[in-house]
């Protein structure tokens, strides 16, 4: 029997090669790729690992080893996302899932994450938050867990607390994108920030999770700002009192 | 000022405010008091362009000749930015209270998010095409026209053209009556969709980014790459992050006419069947053919040429009056023309909605993202066209509405 590394040294070797320009658009056998994908997808967890084993990033010298094992690994989530049971797709996603946070380079971990947007669910959500704490890996983890939705704001709203800088500002933005009401008291203080691209981030997140609360804090702020950020303060008026339109919140939408 | 809040100089306060009446005729040149083929104070609008690359000259000249550049701002204008009338960043270009005209030429995945700022800021909007990048981008367009009562164009002009032809007016007509409850119309793009030209390069390694360029401004709200020339200068229509290779460079020009012939500017295809390899994850490549049919049973398909088997599942197929009874015959003809669609020029002028406004430009777009998204994931997709969502497949409704890099987003 073929030992599993050569067999998928072979298998990645069906992946087309890039053509003189670099691209995938001479000799593409789509019939080919999806055989080989099927191949390696039988073989599961370890051919998984295998492929990952290949990546390297960023690219080095004339290897295309790399590039056709990235692009396999891309066929087997397209392809697990293809198939009825689901049971595929859970175990691809916490394969790859259990390749973060270690010692692989932080490009190829961002490539997984990448991944994990197309073809991740819930049960990555824990992982994907743990890496918000990363200041490589959170902009790419907090990406993929807004795509996936279920569990995210719960992974964002922990994170909030100890996260600073640009990881800060991600992660308020994308409480704002999943309207998560818990998070109101520290967006309303994030208003207050001495960095302005936070105070937008959280102007914008409570006008768009619909913080009455917010109301006052909303209006000074669009007072007082100057150019770009009163643009984007008064946006944000308007949008939080479309927000409040509902019957319950209609005595604040008056005041804004 | 007018009475939509416009900054616009009025010709009776032009006059006023230069020194007197009596001596502005003396000293005012001809073309400032107006006359034919000149253009008055009152109608002239400050400019700014955004995005000065490959197409920036032509869809400034978009905005028409009323229109007075401005301000210039491009990414790649680091180190000559005076912040007066040369900019690398858009929003200090939006701040300024003397522009009242937007045009952008950035790539696409710039174009909603700078038209949505723009018109926040109380500007009108001229935006080469393609519209968007992702679906939900498209319907925040609509909305923010809507919110700031705006004039918006897509660049692109194919439309204006067919609402003057005979045959595609019968058909707009016999489909805007509503008559025709099972349509047979089958419409087929064959080739010129530069699939091959705007691909990516999937073996591209970093190189250091030019110091005139502003590469994280550049990447804006996809995600921060390493930097290749290749994903800019036209190139970048190769790569998911800035556009959608060249189904959605040619595809809007294409298909935004078809689409108003065919009287779909407020609705989309609900079935969607692509033909292709399995996609790449960053690069766009080769496909086959897209088959998208609307729920009334009008199919339009793109077939690249460029890659796999022809599409032979139906042969075009246009639409008559033969197709419905006499007396729905009768109603059609019956039928006033539509309106003429306003050119930009006209509409900032005259405050009337555009031919090719938000909408109409956000669902022409999405006939593109659709089959974009059908190639990607390799399957047949449902869409349901009024809450614009794919239907029960949770991994293809990521790409209708894709996150964005911290601090942009829709």
């Amino acid at each position: 029997m073929e030992p599993l590394e050569e067999l998928l040294k072979r298998l990645v070797a069906e992946m087309p090669d890039p053509d003189k320009r670099g691209m995938y658009c001479t000799d593409i056998d789509a019939a080919k790729i999806e055989k080989a994908v099927a191949e390696m997808h039988k073989h599961g967890r370890a051919a998984i690992v295998g492929l990952i084993d290949m990546l390297v990033e960023p690219l080095q010298g004339d290897d295309v080893r790399p590039v056709k094992a990235k692009y396999a690994l891309h066929c087997l989530a397209l392809a697990v996302c293809n198939l009825a049971d689901d049971k595929p797709r859970h175990e691809f996603s916490l394969t790859l899932a259990s390749q973060l946070g270690g010692n692989r380079p932080k490009a190829v971990q961002a490539y997984l994450i990448q991944e994990l947007q197309t073809a991740g669910g819930k049960e990555v959500a824990e992982t994907l938050g743990t890496l918000l704490a990363d200041d490589v890996l959170c902009e790419p983890a907090a990406r993929a867990l807004v795509a996936i939705g279920d569990g995210a704001v719960q992974q964002l709203h922990r994170a909030l607390g100890k996260a600073a800088g640009k990881r800060r500002l991600t992660i308020i933005q994308n409480l704002g994108v999943l309207r998560d009401a818990t998070s109101v008291a520290a967006l309303r203080e994030a208003v207050g920030d001495p960095d302005a691209d936070i105070r937008l981030a959280a102007g914008w997140a409570l006008a768009n999770i619909g913080d009455q609360g917010a109301v006052d804090l909303l209006l000074r702020a669009a007072k007082t700002a100057k150019g770009w950020e009163r643009i984007q303060m008064t946006k944000a008026c308007l949008l939080l009192a479309e927000k409040l339109q509902a019957p319950a919140k209609q005595s604040a939408t008056a005041r804004v | 000022m007018s009475n939509d809040g416009r900054r616009k100089v009025s010709r009776r306060r032009f006059l006023t405010e230069t020194a007197g009446a009596a001596a502005a005729l003396a000293i005012v040149p001809r073309s400032v008091l107006g006359g034919e083929g000149h253009v008055s104070p009152s109608e002239t609008f400050g400019g700014a362009l955004i995005g000065c690359g490959g197409r920036g000259g032509g869809t400034f000249g978009g905005l028409g000749p009323n229109v007075r550049r401005l301000a210039s701002c491009d990414v790649k204008f680091l180190g000559r930015v005076d912040n007066k009338e040369t900019y690398s960043d858009f929003r200090r270009v939006l701040e300024r209270k003397d522009i009242d005209v937007v045009a952008i030429a950035t790539p696409p995945h710039w174009h909603p998010l700078i038209t949505i700022a723009a018109m926040e800021a109380g500007k009108d909007v001229l935006c080469e095409k393609p519209l968007t990048r992702f679906i939900a981008e498209g319907r925040a367009v609509v909305e923010a026209e809507r919110r700031y009562n705006r004039i918006f164009q897509v660049g692109t002009y194919g439309r204006f053209r067919d609402s003057h032809n005979p045959a595609k007016v019968l058909t707009h007509k016999i489909m805007a009556s509503g008559l025709l409850k099972k349509c047979q119309g089958v419409h087929i793009k064959k080739g010129g969709l530069k699939v091959r030209q705007w691909s990516g390069i999937v073996n591209a390694k970093p190189q250091p980014v030019p110091k005139n360029l502003d590469w994280d401004m550049y990447c804006g709200p996809s995600p921060l790459r390493p930097y290749h020339p290749h994903r800019t200068g036209g190139t970048h229509r190769g790569y998911w992050d800035y556009e959608g290779g060249g189904m959605a460079d040619m595809g809007q020009h294409h298909f935004d006419p078809v689409q108003w012939t065919w009287a779909k500017d407020d609705t989309s295809a609900v079935e969607i069947e692509a033909h292709a390899p399995p996609a790449h994850p960053e690069c766009c490549a080769m496909w086959g053919w897209v088959e998208l049919k609307y729920a009334d049973g009008l199919t339009f398909v793109m077939e690249s040429t460029e890659w796999g088997k022809p599409y032979d599942r139906k042969q075009p197929r246009e639409i008559s009056l033969n197709d419905l009874s006499e007396e729905d015959q009768k109603k059609v003809l019956a039928m006033p023309d539509p309106e003429p669609l306003v050119d930009f020029p006209t509409a900032i002028r005259t405050r009337q909605r555009p031919g090719g406004h938000a909408e109409a430009a956000h669902r022409s777009a999405a006939i593109l993202h659709l089959a974009n998204i059908a190639i990607r994931v390799g399957r047949k997709i449902r869409y349901d066209p009024v809450k614009e969502q794919i239907i029960g497949d949770d991994e293809a409704n990521r790409l209708v509405n894709q996150p964005m890099r911290a601090p942009w987003h829709l």
